[in-house]
């Protein structure tokens, strides 16, 4: 998978979880940017992005630590790109 | 499997009325098995509830407390309290307040006055677990310690101060085991020790605590589906994300059955439901039902397990588009069928369309369609009764019959907090009410028909033996119901216990059978007048002349008490019409309007004439 399909897949999950499909993201895009993402829809937003990238699990640290976009980004690059 | 419940998928339309999108919406959240669609549904759900009018009705007061975090489970346990037409208001105290919540009668949650709390355990409440080695007696000796915190201390303490019945969710065994394949063998061992504590916990515990097993339902998904490590580290998170909708729908239906919100008769269809193939097209010996093919026997497993819940007190019923013998000759002719045609309370084989059978069955039983669970393989059929009855709860099924088990098991819809011997007889009572009929059709008129049944009661004050079916009564009956006052256990034997009451119970019985205990009333005593508050009756004895035979014993218990005014009160409900009338046929007068648009009636004692009934009270059934 490419850098570039990884976030087209990440931008329609983001839509789906949020139901906002005006969401566009970047690298520096944090919870703060976007109104309804809190620590409860943070979780959820794991989830689906490990549902999303078939085989793609983050560890505990990554649960806890992933503080924006470019971060979740590269720990999905990390596991899925070849 | 779940076809057309998709994210979007129900997005209301802005025209349509707010009830009709909110019913569609909880169709389809009790149909989603995914949990981004669940979420997603249940945030929908939310927009509606906010600009709907609670027309001033009262909600259902409900804690939810736990070491864990709760957050996840308030929204989607509202939504599926809804679906059972409870509208809740749910307080959560704060992440690991719990035991300081139940135990301060002045904490915020005993402020709140919950009707129900629902407590999560979890491994992190065990503060004190066996050491390597602890004999039988050591363990047994800190499993008590645990057991009797817990029951006796907490759950009773809040109980006593609040009133609240308490569901109390037990341990899901540790996801990993330092012993392995030996721990059953080793009493100190932690898989052991949970398993120990989850028995006694519902072994002892008392009428106001209602288990939620979550070791069933864990075991059922599997533990390591069930808990995700990684979010209990990082927001202490008791249940996976995946397993947030089993939990939640059974917490819901826990609290459906103490209000007697679930359901009491499954209404199925035949052709590709219960034998694969269809009957009228294959012939009798062309259907798809026992050993011998993959699909025979998963049908059979089906029939199977409807047998198991017809054991245990739910009603079976068939509606299905047939000529009425093709629908009748597997029952009748296939030793490989587990379900025979006497297993049905009521059978439709016609081509009228099916919520008008599904309608006629629940007036023949005498039961709301919302007691009502539909199944039939036919995504245009359900979708019809989905549309023509949304009161009937209609079972999302695929075309799998290996399913069909495991989709109703989980449906949450049949859970109950107790089996009673009526529930045990209750086919038996129903197929009885059939021959009843027959004789009424048969008997010149409805006077001498009644003196054919022989009927006998025995009527008393409420007795222990009978609490919990009393109790049972009491928040199931809807149609012959005064005031559809509920109660709890423990309020039953607080009633039966005072001095100044005066409770009854009515047990029927025929030449057709034992009716079981049918008919409860109470009331309070206030100088020289008796308050009658507390009235129904089952739906399976109207037009009996049982009611008259209650008024009797009523009336005259309180004229020997030296009572000489009798008021009754009648609180109007959707269901209870059939009784607006009652103490107007009883000689009470219209006595002004009570509170929640009810009507006080009153009468003197002193003209009052027992009321002729065909019904033989006996001291007891021999």
């Amino acid at each position: 998978m490419t850098e570039s399909e990884v976030w087209q897949r990440l931008t329609s999950v983001f839509q789906d979880v949020f139901e906002d499909d005006e969401i566009s993201l970047s690298p520096e895009t944090t919870a703060e940017a976007i109104e309804d993402w809190d620590s409860l829809t943070n979780i959820q937003l794991l989830i689906a992005i490990e549902k999303a990238f078939p085989g793609l699990q983050f560890s505990t640290g990554e649960v806890a630590n992933l503080e924006n976009v470019g971060d979740l980004v590269s720990a999905i690059i990390k596991r899925v790109a070849t | 499997m779940v076809s057309g419940v998709k994210t979007g998928s129900v997005s209301p339309d802005t025209d349509m009325p707010d009830e009709k999108a909110r019913a569609q919406i909880l169709s389809a959240l009790r149909a989603t098995e995914s949990i981004q669609d669940y979420l997603s549904l249940c945030r929908k759900w939310r927009k509606i509830d906010r600009t709907v009018s609670d027309d001033g009705c009262t909600k259902l007061r409900v804690a939810l407390l736990s070491g864990a975090t709760t957050d996840f489970l308030e929204l989607p346990l509202r939504a599926e309290l809804d679906s059972f037409g409870l509208r809740a208001l749910i307080h959560r105290p704060d992440f690991n307040t719990h035991v300081a919540e139940l135990m301060d009668p002045a904490s915020a949650t005993a402020e709140f006055s919950p009707q129900i709390a629902v407590i999560l355990l979890g491994a992190s409440d065990i503060t004190e677990w066996p050491a390597v080695g602890d004999t039988e007696a050591d363990v047994a000796k800190l499993a008590d310690r645990f057991v009797d915190l817990w029951l006796n201390n907490i759950c009773a303490t809040f109980n006593r101060e609040t009133g609240a019945e308490i569901i109390l969710g037990n341990l899901h065994l540790p996801p990993t085991s330092s012993t392995g394949h030996l721990s059953r063998r080793l009493p100190w061992d932690r898989t052991n020790f949970v398993r120990r504590i989850n028995q006694l916990l519902a072994e002892r515990a008392p009428k106001f605590v209602h288990t939620l097993d979550l070791e069933l339902l864990s075991a059922q998904y599997g533990v390591q589906q069930w808990f995700d490590p990684r979010f209990w580290y990082h927001a202490k998170q008791p249940v996976s994300f995946d397993c947030m909708i089993p939990l939640v729908r059974d917490m819901a239906g826990i609290i459906a059955a103490i209000y007697g919100k679930t359901s009491k008769c499954i209404v199925l269809d035949l052709d590709h439901t219960l034998w694969g193939g269809i009957v009228g097209d294959d012939g009798v010996n062309g259907i798809k039902i026992g050993q011998g093919s993959a699909e025979g026997e998963a049908f059979l497993a089906f029939q199977n397990y409807l047998l198991e819940l017809k054991a245990r007190g739910v009603l079976l019923a068939v509606a299905s588009k047939n000529e009425d013998a093709n629908a009748r000759a597997p029952f009748d002719t296939l030793d490989d069928m587990a379900l025979k045609h006497a297993d049905f309370v009521s059978f439709k084989a016609n081509w009228g369309p099916k919520p008008d059978s599904i309608a006629a069955i629940a007036q023949e039983l005498n039961i709301g369609l919302d007691a009502i669970i539909f199944v039939d393989d036919n995504p245009a059929e359900r979708a019809l009764v989905r549309q023509s009855l949304p009161e009937v709860r209609v079972l999302e099924v695929g075309d799998d019959p290996s399913e069909y088990p495991y989709l109703l098991s989980r449906s949450g819809w049949l859970e109950t907090i107790e089996i009673t011997s009526e529930d045990r007889k209750k086919s038996d009572q129903y197929a009885a009410n059939r021959s009843r009929t027959e004789l009424a059709e048969s008997a010149v008129d409805y006077d001498s028909y009644l003196r054919s049944l022989n009927q006998k009661a025995v009527i008393r004050p409420f007795e222990p033996e009978h609490f919990d079916r009393i109790t049972q009564l009491i928040n199931k009956t809807n149609q012959f119901n005064l005031t559809t006052q509920r109660m709890t256990q423990s309020e039953v034997e607080a009633l039966a216990a005072s001095d100044s009451t005066l409770t009854a119970y009515m047990r029927l019985k025929d030449s057709f059978g034992d009716n079981g205990l049918i008919s409860v009333a109470a009331g309070s005593v206030v100088g020289d007048t008796l308050i009658l508050d507390l009235w129904l009756m089952s739906c399976r004895v109207f037009k009996r002349g049982a009611e008259f035979a209650m008024a009797n014993y009523l009336l005259q218990e309180a004229a020997r008490r030296g009572i000489s005014n009798v008021r009754g009160l009648y609180r109007p409900t959707a269901k209870n019409g059939l009784v607006e009338n009652l103490y107007a046929d009883l000689n009470f007068e219209k006595d002004g309007p009570a509170e929640d648009n009810g009507t006080n009636w009153s009468r003197t004692l002193a003209e009052f004439e027992p009321f002729p009934v065909s019904i033989e009270i006996v001291e007891d059934f021999a």
